[in-house]
């Protein structure tokens, strides 16, 4: 296999950069579509299957010519999608409202830190250990070279992961700040509060995969914890992953602790002044959150790329038929899978428990998140001290 | 301890989630079959709506097997209204015992449809239908008579089946 020069190796990193990013505006929008329709589901409704309008314009036509074409409710069934292209058509084309009295920096710049935060957190999760795909012969300029599974492959990748994703509390305080509106400013101290809070169990909580895998590289990690734990590495897992699932709704300010925006009590919470892509930003940088929490859960206690979640996997192996080793290896699909999943999990816990107080989301990270992930942890390190 | 360990392992939270999980996956594996579909809102402008039975409409006065109106204007529908949408002129009718309401007014702009008027009506003269669509563009559409363009308070009326008198 040749090995790429400088320049060949930063294109291939702008490739995977690209692809990444294309993942992530692929996965962000179905998300959205997603929450309208399974939201509907729990609720006993079909979800959004029309557009708002209904009657005219390209979507109108796009729904009564579906309607017309035989009355299948299939198709029915998914006329919202039109919504999301009218979604993004309405924010960019909004007016861009600037505050009269806000400041003008901080109130731009507040959105720009948390989309950077989010989307800058992808450079550290490896989707596959190893080579994920070779170019091609025939590709220009970069033929024949092989793809890595990750953008960059850090020694201490968990440490930049929760580093870069704590810097996503300053973009919802600066705008809370920024917007010089009592509204916004209360929003932005409690998330403040709320997400400092829960920085700490999250923390806590992911330092159990550490002490079990001896290893900050999140591909290192992943591939140990699937393959290469004994049977009583299972359960600080499983309580791990309750605990960091808890946290992460808290960290990406989903219901239901989203106290930075409860619409009841603060009209928008942290960026009720924010309108057009500016707001825009808040919501995508929310989603690509969802996701990031998303592929650490599937990569420290799914198993990753591989089949079986909670270390099940290196358990198993040895008794997979050589006929099924397609299933014993790992594939990015795995991945994708279980990310999917747990955004799934996010929308069906969003569409079932209300939100809670303002104290009893404090009172829940710091007197019960917090002993448990201490306990949890203590749990690693016995079995990782006896049995590993 | 109890209280402790029901703070510790999310039972309520497992049985909630078990409870909307239910539905998502009835209404996700029934929503492209047209037999039997088990979300309870239906794709309103295209299909039909279905009313429940108690459901609210229109004022309809009904008549009897004879053609006649059962109206005998005893007046009690316009002394309870709340909001005085309902005017009753008494007037004769040849071959007729009871009164017969010459004019019976009824102006849906300001009705809250509360259905007192039915509920006070000893006869099951009126009923309030099923009707859905209770939208008009004009404000003289709202205005219903027995004559004249506002010639529209027998129809559609059907038969009146959830009758208070009845029950």
């Amino acid at each position: 296999m040749p090995t790429p020069t400088l320049t060949q190796s930063i294109v291939i990193t702008l490739i995977q950069c690209l692809l990444v990013v294309i993942f992530v505006f692929v996965v962000v929008p179905l998300t959205v579509f997603a929450e309208r329709k399974v939201l509907g589901h729990l609720q006993q409704r079909l979800g959004s299957t029309r557009v708002a309008s209904g009657h005219v314009g390209i979507t109108g036509w796009m729904n009564r010519g579906m309607w017309k074409w035989g009355r299948i409710p299939v198709l029915s069934y998914w006329r919202g999608i039109p919504g999301l292209v009218a979604d993004v058509l309405k924010l960019i084309l909004k007016e861009d409202i600037l505050p009269a009295k806000a400041d003008k920096f901080v109130f731009f710049i507040a959105p720009a830190l948390s989309m950077v935060a989010a989307v800058v957190v992808f450079a550290a999760v490896s989707f596959v250990p190893g080579v994920f795909f070779t170019f091609p012969a025939w590709f220009p300029f970069v033929g024949g070279l092989p793809v890595s599974g990750g953008i960059a492959d850090i020694n201490v990748g968990l440490l930049w992961i929760l580093g870069v994703a704590s810097v996503g509390v300053y973009g919802i305080v600066l705008a809370g700040w920024a917007s010089n509106s009592k509204y916004p400013l209360l929003g932005g101290l409690r998330s403040a509060a709320q997400m400092v809070s829960y920085e700490v169990p999250l923390a806590m909580s992911l330092l159990a995969p550490v002490v079990l895998s001896a290893s900050l590289n999140f591909g290192e990690m992943s591939a140990r914890m699937a393959t290469g734990l004994p049977f009583w590495g299972l359960v600080p897992q499983i309580l791990g992953f309750l605990i960091y699932l808890t946290c992460g709704f808290a960290e990406t300010n989903r219901l239901p602790f989203d106290m930075p925006e409860a619409e009841n009590e603060l009209v928008a919470g942290f960026h009720t002044e924010y309108s057009g892509m500016k707001f825009g930003f808040f919501y995508l940088a929310e989603y690509i959150n969802m996701t990031v929490v998303a592929a650490l859960a599937s990569g420290f206690f799914l198993g990753g790329p591989w089949l079986l979640p909670f270390g099940l996997q290196g358990l198993v192996n040895p008794y997979i038929p050589a006929a099924l080793s397609w299933f014993a290896e790992p594939h990015a699909i795995f991945f994708v899978v279980k990310i999917i999943f747990i955004l799934f999990t996010y929308i069906w816990v969003r569409g079932t428990i209300p939100r809670y107080r303002y104290d009893q989301v404090m009172s829940v990270a710091w007197k019960y998140l917090i002993p448990m992930a201490l306990f949890n942890l203590l749990l690693a390190a016995v079995v990782r001290c006896f049995a590993v | 301890m109890n209280k402790i360990l029901r703070t510790l392992i999310p039972f309520d939270i497992a049985k909630g989630l078990a409870i909307t999980g239910k539905h998502f996956s009835k209404v996700f594996f029934t929503a492209n079959r047209r037999k039997v579909p088990l979300h309870i809102v239906s794709e309103y402008p295209e299909v039909v709506a279905k009313v429940q039975p108690r459901y609210r409409g229109r004022l309809t006065l009904l008549k009897d097997e004879q053609g006649e109106i059962k109206c005998v204007c005893c007046l009690a529908c316009e002394k309870i209204c709340p909001t005085q949408v309902i005017t009753i002129e008494k007037g004769k009718k040849e071959g007729r015992k009871m009164p017969f309401p010459v004019r019976y007014d009824f102006e849906m702009e300001r009705c809250i449809f509360c259905e007192f008027c039915v509920e006070s009506c000893g006869f099951d003269s009126i009923i309030l239908n099923h009707q859905f669509e209770l939208a008009a563009y004009n404000r003289e559409d709202f205005s219903l008579g027995m004559e004249g363009a506002g010639q529209n308070m027998f129809e559609p009326s059907p038969v009146g089946k959830f009758s208070v008198a009845e029950d």
